[in-house]
């Protein structure tokens, strides 16, 4: 590399905001400075959540898991709860799950090697159930699936409905199943999906019934990572997460059917992406809070700290995964790990150092583990709360995020609000510019990746080579496919399939209708067909 | 480089839809000339058909997943279009790049540069 | 007659007169593509595209129009959802038993000329069928809503007896005036809220909508829409009032409707004899173009030439004035599109 390189260099954050050589106290804005005189814990909670941060609660090591069939799915959430971690995560199959597909969909069997390998396949409730055994419901942190919008309805009635078999009181049920629209509508879109009103009207729907019976479950949790992860920057992510918290808040509040201190409450888990800028990530976290602060302050007059204290979840960058080189993940998996940790959240995922090459293997997942701990237990970062709090650069950067953010949000707005830059593509076409603007850097030398782009040639002993998980995962669910259709009881789920079409036209709360769905053995698909007549396909917007 | 009027047919053979990467790619190579046509998700009749229908130079197929999937549409194409020369992006672990590379066709797993994906169309199509 | 005009497309292929071989090819596929070989059929496309002797070649392979084939329009602005409408219309017109051939018409990139064709992206459930033929089509730089072959395109989908042809033009914020006379029925799709396009483009739109859609009309503002679109029409006799279909496409609600309409239109049509009036006008439309296209190469050629040049020098020394300078070249001009090379 040249060794005059950095002297000439226009220092940038990720975002591209300019850096100085250092930062003194005259570059923290002065509104910042007032903040920086308030502890974690107190609004406005930029500096932490809590005021004894990580000595409260170690951040939950949480990680995505998934594939095969259901028992190959209990059976990895059961190893990773052995290896320490403390929240699961229960992944539906891509193919069946995000497009509302039995395993007998035309375009599920033309795929048919596909399906297993990004999730289990869990058609009926019986399925769920497998999947869920012996795991800790009311102890642990459950994820239920369901991330992807028009699924979550299903996912999160199969995980309830299971629970109550097993005598749980679902007021007490912790969980979450994220239903995204980031995921949904720009990150990961599928063949066919609800369009973005019926999906707005599915998460409301969803904050409504946890209103009533499932007070401890987070109802939505909108994930930035999924728009970060696509492309959008660091104040993007934040601007475009907190338009979206504005979408289900404004349609709570048309509905008034809840009390909007509430649906606050129901969108204050979120999701955020860590990626390699270690300062500007750990400084997005601080931001992030404040926000949300402001925002329900300035736009809804809430200032209950309850309510006002936002939750993140993080994820590391799994598009910063290479497929070159992939131990080198491990680092990087570390790096941002630390910069998630540094910016204080409550719980924490590690994409696998396989990531660029398949789903992860059982290694890979023990390493995501395993980084995590060593950052809890080796490196005394959790004695601290907010331990980047008052430094200059990262003070500024706090502010000057916050400030970008409102900015991108306020651009959001003029676009007619979220689900409008979602439905033209407006905010596609944002993430896209920053992708080719990062192919622009990488080829021209401004962006290094080590191993990508530079020091391509490294041998390593240990070859990668891309965990393709079982091979009967088809099969099984096609023949648990026709079982239920053989066993259950015709009437009863023809009439739960009847009453839920009719809910879906008439605008009643669809959970209702769905929980008796699930509890009848109606299968996945049969729900996914009554959307695809009641509700049509969402018109993607085609990059130009 | 004579690549106007070359047309290129992109296509997903998953159900995962990350549309990232093909996007990216179908953008530099309208930006180097090309017509790319994108169908999005496609069954393999489906590939095969646009094959035809659009009488493309050069098919393009972003594969996740399992590399039976990718194969099949391969080879539906091929039975269709014997002609047409075939790439591939996409996640690809090495025994799936082997697999594929030994079927004749090019793989440029996540990490490829876009001129280098840019100079294979420009190549595979005779438009150098 | 036409051939005697001249070839159009690249200068090197202008020059290379007759070819036996691929003339005797070239029917050979035409004979396979009226056999319903698809391959076939999209190679010519794509030969007619290329333009030059081998389109020309075509061309004279193909008759007159064929009666019993009708083209059906579909226009709007970007973002009206053209793509999603006539997915959903595809599916009615195929319920009805009818084989339908697409094409879709998108811009290319005047920097690169490259193009992203991304209307197939909408139309998953017609991606395999046996009875729909869909080809995308970049415009190549033609102005006007249609690709530089559209029109010759469609009259060898006829002559390869597809009944029932579409054409989504490109959109580009007005209405074009190319599709109306390209086509039988003229669909133009607006949205609600599009008032104000309603009022500027009032002309234009009753010049070239035979039926029109408002789209999206699940969208707030559909009445104050179909309001300001009634008022514009309302000056038109009864009888020749475009009907107006409410649809929302990504649901496939209306389509029933939209096809119910555009059949409507075309009986009413066929039997007022307005259909005849119409094709005539078409033919004329599409002599002109091909005429058009031929003067434009020729004169491209002429401009490559330094007689053009020569021009130019003497009007810049103040020995020829423009009108003069301009005879000449058009003297030139002639004996260009005659020369003996050229028959």
């Amino acid at each position: 590399m040249d060794a005059n390189k950095n002297k000439d260099r226009l220092w940038k954050s990720a975002s591209g905001l300019p850096l100085q050589k250092f930062y003194s106290e005259s570059d923290v804005p002065q509104e910042q400075r007032k903040r920086m005189a308030a502890d974690p814990g107190v609004a406005p909670f930029h500096r932490g959540a809590h005021p004894g941060g990580y000595r409260t609660k170690a951040w939950r090591i949480f990680q995505l898991s998934g594939f095969g069939k259901p028992e190959d799915e209990n059976e990895r959430i059961r190893f990773l709860l052995e290896q320490g971690e403390t929240g699961f995560i229960m992944e539906h199959d891509r193919n069946t799950g995000d497009h509302c597909y039995n395993v007998d969909h035309p375009d599920v069997v033309a795929r048919r090697e596909d399906v297993g390998l990004t999730g289990a396949v869990m058609q009926s409730v019986r399925d769920i159930d497998i999947c869920m055994k012996d795991l800790p419901l009311e102890t642990s942190f459950g994820h239920a699936g369901g991330a992807v919008v028009q699924h979550a309805p299903f996912a999160l009635a199969g995980y309830w409905t299971v629970a109550k078999h097993r005598g749980i009181d679902l007021a007490r049920l912790p969980g979450t199943g994220q239903s995204d629209f980031f995921l949904t509508y720009l990150g990961c879109v599928t063949k066919q999906q609800v369009p973005t009103a019926a999906g707005l009207r599915f998460n409301a729907d969803i904050m409504e019934f946890c209103d009533k019976h499932l007070p401890r479950w987070v109802p939505v949790s909108i994930a930035g990572y999924n728009g970060a992860d696509t492309g959008l920057n660091a104040y993007q992510e934040l601007g475009a997460l907190f338009a979206n918290a504005v979408e289900y808040l404004e349609e709570i509040k048309r509905r008034k059917t809840m009390p909007l201190e509430n649906a606050a409450r129901a969108c204050s888990g979120v999701n955020f992406r860590a990626s390699m800028d270690l300062f500007e990530e750990a400084s997005k976290m601080r931001a992030a809070r404040l926000m949300w602060v402001q925002l329900l302050e300035r736009r809804y007059g809430i200032t209950n700290p309850k309510v006002a204290n936002l939750r993140i979840h993080c994820v590391t960058a799994g598009s910063r995964m290479t497929y070159q080189q992939p131990l080198n993940n491990i680092v990087r998996g570390t790096v941002m790990a630390l910069a998630a940790a540094l910016g204080g959240v409550q719980s924490l995922g590690v994409s696998g150092y396989d990531e660029a090459l398949s789903i992860p293997s059982e290694h890979a997942h023990q390493m995501s583990v395993r980084i995590q701990q060593i950052l809890q237990e080796e490196t005394n970062i959790q004695a601290v709360t907010d331990p980047l709090g008052g430094s200059w650069y990262v003070e500024s950067l706090t502010a000057e995020l916050v400030e970008r953010a409102w900015g991108f949000f306020e651009e959001i707005q003029d676009q007619g609000g979220f689900l409008a830059t979602l439905d033209s593509g407006w905010l596609h076409e944002r993430a896209a510019e920053n992708q080719s603007e990062d192919f622009r850097q990488q080829e021209s030398g401004e962006q290094v990746i080590i191993g990508v782009t530079d020091h391509k040639d490294d041998i390593s002993p240990f070859e990668v080579d891309g965990f393709m998980g079982v091979d009967d995962a088809y099969d099984v669910a096609l023949e648990r496919l026709q079982e239920v259709r053989r066993t259950r009881y015709e009437a009863g789920a023809g009439k739960a399939l009847s009453e839920l079409e009719a809910v879906c036209r008439n605008g009643n709360n669809i959970m209702p209708a769905m929980m008796d769905a699930l509890q009848s053995e109606v299968t996945l698909g049969e729900i996914g067909d009554v959307y695809r007549s009641v509700f049509g396909d969402w018109a993607t917007p085609i990059q130009t | 480089m004579k690549t106007a009027g070359k047309r290129i047919l992109m296509a997903k053979t998953g159900l995962d839809g990350h549309w990232r990467g093909p996007t990216v790619v179908a953008k530099a190579l309208r930006d180097a000339g090309f017509e790319v046509i994108m169908i999005g998700m496609a069954r393999p009749e489906e590939v095969m058909q646009a094959s035809i229908d659009e009488d493309v130079d050069l098919v393009g197929l972003n594969i996740g997943g399992h590399v039976d999937v990718a194969v099949r549409a391969i080879g539906m194409v091929r039975e269709a279009r014997p002609e047409v020369p075939i790439f591939v992006g996409g996640v690809v672990p090495p025994h799936a790049k082997r697999k594929l590379e030994s079927l004749g066709v090019e793989v440029y797993p996540p990490g490829s540069q876009l001129p280098d994906i840019v100079a294979a169309a420009v190549r595979l199509t005779g438009a150098a | 007659m036409l051939l005697r005009c001249g070839l159009r497309g690249q200068p090197e292929i202008l020059g290379a007169g007759m070819n036996p071989e691929l003339e005797q090819q070239l029917q050979g596929e035409l004979e396979r593509a009226r056999k319903g070989d698809r391959g076939a059929l999209a190679r010519l496309i794509s030969v007619l595209e290329r333009g030059g002797y081998g389109a020309a070649c075509v061309e004279r392979g193909l008759s007159a129009r064929a009666a019993d084939s009708y083209t059906v329009g579909i226009t709007g602005a970007p973002g009206a959802g053209k793509s999603t409408l006539v997915n959903a219309l595809l599916g009615e017109m195929v319920a009805d038993a009818q084989r339908v051939a697409l094409l879709a018409v998108d811009p290319s990139s005047p920097l690169s000329r490259g193009a992203l064709l991304g209307d197939r992206v909408r139309m998953h459930s017609h991606a395999a069928s046996p009875a729909v033929f869909i080809r995308s089509m970049a415009s190549r730089g033609q102005l006007g809503g249609l690709a530089v072959a559209t029109r010759s395109a469609r009259r060898l989908l006829e002559a390869c007896g597809w009944p029932l042809i579409m054409i989504e033009t490109v959109g580009v914020g007005q209405v074009e005036l190319d599709v109306a006379s390209t086509t039988d029925t003229v669909v133009v799709v607006l949205n609600p809220g599009w008032g104000d396009e309603v009022q500027a483009n009032k002309a234009g739109l009753m010049e070239v909508a035979d039926i029109f859609v408002i789209n999206k009309a699940d969208k707030a503002g559909l009445e104050a829409t179909r309001r300001d679109l009634e008022g514009a029409l309302a000056s038109l006799p009864q009888q020749r009032r475009p009907a107006i279909v409410e649809t929302v496409a990504t649901e496939g609600r209306g389509a029933v409707d939209l096809w119910a309409a555009i059949c409507a239109h075309r009986q009413a049509i066929e039997e007022s004899g307005e259909l005849r009036e119409r094709r005539l006008g078409q033919l004329r439309a599409e002599l002109r173009g091909f005429v058009e296209a031929h003067l434009e190469v020729a004169l491209d050629e002429l401009f490559a030439t330094d007689c053009a040049d020569l021009q130019l020098a003497a009007i810049g020394r103040g020995a020829v004035d423009m009108p003069a300078a301009g005879d000449v070249l058009l003297a030139e001009l002639w004996s260009l599109v005659n020369s003996p090379k050229r028959r």
